[in-house]
């Protein structure tokens, strides 16, 4: 290993660098003033943003034997630092988080982006593990954030229980794929695939990883700690938690699929698509009684986690490509509906649905962002999410799983529903009471930004595609 | 610039445009979508007459390649039947957005709303690619969520809510999505089974001439096509969400509906069903005349039983709709031009019964036929005109829907006698209905408790009737030029459609009409 190969963990490098920032002026600073450390937070991510940019140059290099910087990995890089700016911004406008503390909260943001910047580059099971575990276990503590909010704590204990096992899960899996090949490294468990008859232990290994990673993404039967979380956690921690945390048991699914098992794609190709279905049409039917917005965005991740698996599910480039699309297009949308959540929450209270009656007289600019949002998520076209989800279809189409494309079709329709039921409250209902809510310049700004991404890659797929490698990983 | 790209993009800039108007300005609102649906009116009227039939095929090609990979393009033109389209839908909209200045609240909303189901319409009509036809397809049905919930009426039967505009609203965006993914999925298992990686309709028409898509493939897939599309057709026993919709819309969105919303559906059929998949159409259109004398006769008799002015027409146009199903199944030119002529004569004319109801509710407050009556001294002009819609929609000569119905009998007798028999019937009931309640509305006994109700008095105000019906009676007293039109496309098309091999079409004397 020589010197130039920190290159290909430069942005893990300022990320970390910033964080060790981030803790010293938490302590220098007064506490009157610390409500302003959003901005080198801030700071902090556009500076990483400005490195990946810089370290494009060096696709392809490897820091070790367990860490590569490629294509793949630049892309996904790019949608965390971008989930991490913007849940940065949502940070300073969540006004529960501002008594005491907020130092911290900002330096676990820095600790989940780098174990979510790790993860994209893994090329071995025990870094893997360590990614993981670094996010999870920073978000577990933001989790139960608001220390006096009794669901907050429930909250984080439950995600901590369950995250629990589920890591217990993913190391047992990769006890057994050591014990099957030998090693941890990518290269050396994928040699015991690509080597005809695959011992049942490593099936069984794999099982078990993907059962820990399933947890990650929130895929059922591993869901059950999403409504709870979601709900108790405070809305920030909940975006990162449906977007970045998502993104990274993706990614690492996409990894580990694609780069280690895919020898074996009858196996877990076949079980990823009943996966999906199940996950699908649970996420999607058990989202329409809800009361409680966050509540219902949980449920409804779940059922873009069934879109995520149908594409995983194919087991070719094309459906990794749209998996990827569809990823960029459920940062934009996600987090652009959490933005409005985060707002509602905090300037005109409460996260119960009936909070949202008559938004559209309250704040005409929340009530649009809300449902370009929503209806991005439900895949209507010229907004993001339809092209995301006609990818992931027509992946399944084409990997000739048409019955697996017909119950996502069907669920495009169900999924309409309760988000339409949202839009019914803002549009259609009046308001209980009726003070404007009054959003400031940089969040209007953003709120902007936001929805003119979600139109602009709804438009213009290609030059968006083109970014995601759809070469074998 | 490319005609159909600024007829496309004209109302989509002007809706982004409208974001910025103030919300204390709804006249500039009104007048930017005034210009914005004008200019594609005056661009639809110059592609009709330059459309050169010499030539034939498509037309005024746009082409942009937007994702390579997958072979989908931005591409663009017209042919002789959906320039057709393109003029219906530019006129209906020009007279919308001018019924549209009885919408007195949230005026900037409505129209922005208004010009994106506008957009999408027009996109449907134009594309030539796969995706894109999906994609202004499904931006047009989401709009009227909002258009039916926010500026929509409560269906109510003797003071008693029967339908709430909010469960129209709902019910229709949902039928309405589900077919649209069921025909979703049957144009990417098309495109996934075609193997030439390509979405343009063109490119693919041309594929298949050479070599057919498997036979077993084809009738797999036109059901989920016609099914998908047929909702919003509106088929039998998927129209149900459409009466009550058109009920609860707010007038000049029932006038886009039914005017021209329920013929995407239908030219969907015929563009990409019926034009992609000649096997499968052999196999399953007889299937479809079946059910569309569901629609025109069962159709029928419920507009009959019904009492809501609205759910009168309703009810009527998915009867219509019926007529054309079958001119689609007749799978002759005659029978062709006739669907397509009949879409564009309903059009106009519903456009028109929407317009005169909608003035009737705005001067009244009820759609409620026993609470009406008399109101020909009060509305002579209103009423003339709610005679002569009722004369068009029976089918009288002298108007465009008589000589489409007689071209779709004429072209089904052939193959389906008894559906063109029965059809007939059909005509009777639509008088039945159609005279019944003019009577009731404009004349016998008046109702005392509505004396408030003024005429459509200054020509401004008129000018969105005049418009339709003298587009009716130009086209009816004068069908030629807009039928050879059609005709240009439909014959090729229809040519096509014989297999050497399969089905022989009793050929029609080709110079009719």
């Amino acid at each position: 290993m020589n010197l130039s190969s920190l290159n290909a963990v430069a942005v893990e490098l300022v990320v970390g660098a910033w964080a060790v920032l981030l803790l010293s002026a938490d302590l220098l600073q007064r506490e009157a003033r610390k409500h302003s450390l959003w901005a080198i937070s801030g700071l902090g991510v556009l500076c990483a943003g400005a490195v990946l940019w810089w370290q494009q140059a060096w696709v392809g290099q490897h820091f070790g034997p367990m860490f590569v910087f490629d294509a793949f990995a630049a892309f996904f890089k790019g949608l965390f630092l971008l989930t991490a700016l913007i849940v940065v911004l949502m940070t300073r406008v969540f006004t529960r988080l501002l008594p005491g503390n907020i130092g911290e909260f900002h330096l676990l943001i820095f600790s989940a982006l780098l174990g979510m910047l790790v993860l994209a580059s893994v090329t071995d099971l025990l870094l893997l593990f360590i990614g993981l575990e670094l996010l999870t276990f920073s978000l577990y503590v933001m989790a139960a954030y608001l220390k006096t909010d009794k669901r907050s704590v429930e909250a984080g204990l439950k995600y901590l229980v369950l995250g629990s096992i589920s890591s217990g899960f993913l190391v047992y899996g990769i006890s057994l794929l050591y014990g099957a090949a030998g090693g941890t490294n990518f290269a050396l468990v994928s040699r015991t695939f690509a080597s005809g008859a695959v011992p049942p232990l490593a099936v069984a290994g794999m099982l078990l990883v993907m059962a820990g990673l399933g947890f990650k993404i929130a895929a059922v039967p591993f869901h059950l700690w999403v409504p709870d979380v979601y709900e108790g956690a405070p809305t920030p921690v909940v975006a990162l938690l449906s977007v970045g945390s998502k993104m990274a048991g993706i990614v690492v699914l996409l990894r580990v699929l694609y780069g280690v098992f895919l020898p074996a794609q009858a196996v877990w190709g076949g079980v990823l698509a009943v996966l999906s279905a199940a996950t699908m049409c649970y996420g999607n039917l058990a989202a329409i009684p809800q009361t409680n917005i966050k509540r219902l965005l949980g449920y409804s991740s779940i059922g873009h986690a069934g879109y995520l698996l149908m594409g995983l599910a194919t087991a070719t480039a094309s459906g990794a490509q749209a998996v990827g699309f569809y990823l960029l297009a459920y940062l934009f949308s996600n987090l652009a509906v959490f933005f409005v959540v985060v707002l509602v929450g905090s300037l005109a209270g409460g996260d119960s649905l009936e909070s949202y009656n008559g938004l559209s007289r309250r704040s005409p600019l929340l009530a649009a962002t809300l449902f370009i949002g929503l209806l991005s998520l439900a895949g209507v076209p010229p907004l993001a999410g339809f092209s995301g989800k006609l990818l992931v279809l027509l992946a399944a189409v084409e990997g000739g799983r048409l019955w697996l494309a017909a119950i996502g079709a069907v669920n495009v329709a169900i999924s309409l529903y309760y988000y339409l039921l949202i839009v019914r409250r803002m549009y259609l209902l009046p308001a209980a009471s009726a003070p404007p809510i009054a959003a400031d310049r940089l969040t209007r700004l953003v709120l902007f930004l936001l929805m003119a991404a979600i139109v602009g890659i709804g438009v213009f797929q290609e030059p968006f595609l083109q970014l995601i490698p759809s070469s074998r990983l | 610039m490319p005609i159909v790209l600024v007829i496309l993009l004209a109302p989509a800039a002007a809706a982004l445009l409208l974001c910025l108007v103030p919300q204390h300005r709804p006249d500039w609102a009104r007048r930017i979508s005034v210009l914005a649906t004008g200019i594609p009116l005056g661009l639809a009227l110059w592609l009709v007459g330059h459309y050169d039939r010499a030539a034939g095929g498509y037309q005024y090609e746009v082409f942009v390649p937007w994702i390579r990979s997958l072979g989908i393009g931005f591409h663009l033109g017209v042919d002789g039947m959906s320039a057709v389209l393109v003029l219906l839908h530019a006129l209906c909209s020009v007279c919308g957005v001018l019924i549209s200045y009885a919408i007195k609240e949230r005026v900037k909303e409505y129209y922005i709303f208004y010009l994106l189901l506008i957009t999408g319409v027009f996109g449907v009509f134009t594309s030539l690619d796969l995706f894109f036809f999906y994609f202004f397809y499904e931006m047009a049905v989401i709009p009227m969520y909002p258009l039916i919930g926010i500026w929509g009426s409560d269906v109510k039967e003797k003071g008693v809510v029967r339908f709430s505009k909010e469960y129209a609203a709902m019910k229709l965006t949902i039928y309405l999505t589900v077919g649209a993914v069921i025909a979703l999925l049957g144009l990417l298992w098309l495109y996934a089974g075609s193997g030439v990686n390509s979405f343009d309709v063109a490119a693919l028409e041309r594929h298949f001439r050479a070599n057919p898509l498997d036979a077993q493939l084809q009738r797999a897939i036109f059901p989920l096509l016609v099914l998908g599309f047929g909702v919003i057709a509106p088929m039998w026993p998927f129209h149900s969400w459409s009466p009550i919709g058109h009920a609860a819309a707010p007038s000049a969105v029932s006038m886009l509906h039914a005017g021209v919303l329920m013929k995407l559906g239908s030219y969907a059929i015929i563009r990409l069903a019926v034009g992609l998949l000649p096997e499968g159409a052999h196999a399953w259109l007889p299937w479809v005349a079946g059910l569309c004398l569901m629609n025109i006769i069962y159709g029928g008799l419920v507009a009959m039983a019904q009492k809501d002015l609205k759910l009168i027409i309703g009810y009527s146009s998915s009867s219509h709709m019926g007529y054309v199903l079958l001119g689609i199944a007749c799978l002759t030119p005659l029978g062709l031009n006739g669907a397509v002529f009949l879409m564009f004569a309903h059009g106009l004319m519903t456009a028109l019964a929407f317009a005169l109801v909608g003035h009737v509710y705005d001067e009244t407050h009820t759609r409620y036929l026993p609470e009406l009556g008399g109101l020909a001294k009060r509305l002579p002009f209103i009423a003339t005109c709610g005679v002569i819609a009722a004369m068009a929609s029976s089918g009288l000569p002298g108007f465009g829907n008589f000589v489409a119905e007689l071209l779709i009998i004429l072209g089904a007798w052939d193959r389906y006698p008894l559906q063109a028999v029965l059809a007939v019937l059909g005509v009777v009931i639509t008088s039945v209905y159609m005279l019944r309640m003019v009577r009731g509305v404009f004349f016998g006994q008046a109702n005392e408790a509505l004396p408030h109700a003024r005429d459509a008095a200054t020509p401004f105000a008129r000018l969105p009737y005049a418009i339709l019906i003298g587009a009716l009676l130009l086209v009816g007293c004068w069908p030629n030029p807009l039928v050879r039109l059609i005709d240009v496309s439909s014959r090729p098309f229809v040519e096509r459609m014989r297999q050497p091999n399969g089905m022989q079409i009793a050929a029609p004397p080709s110079t009719r009409p």
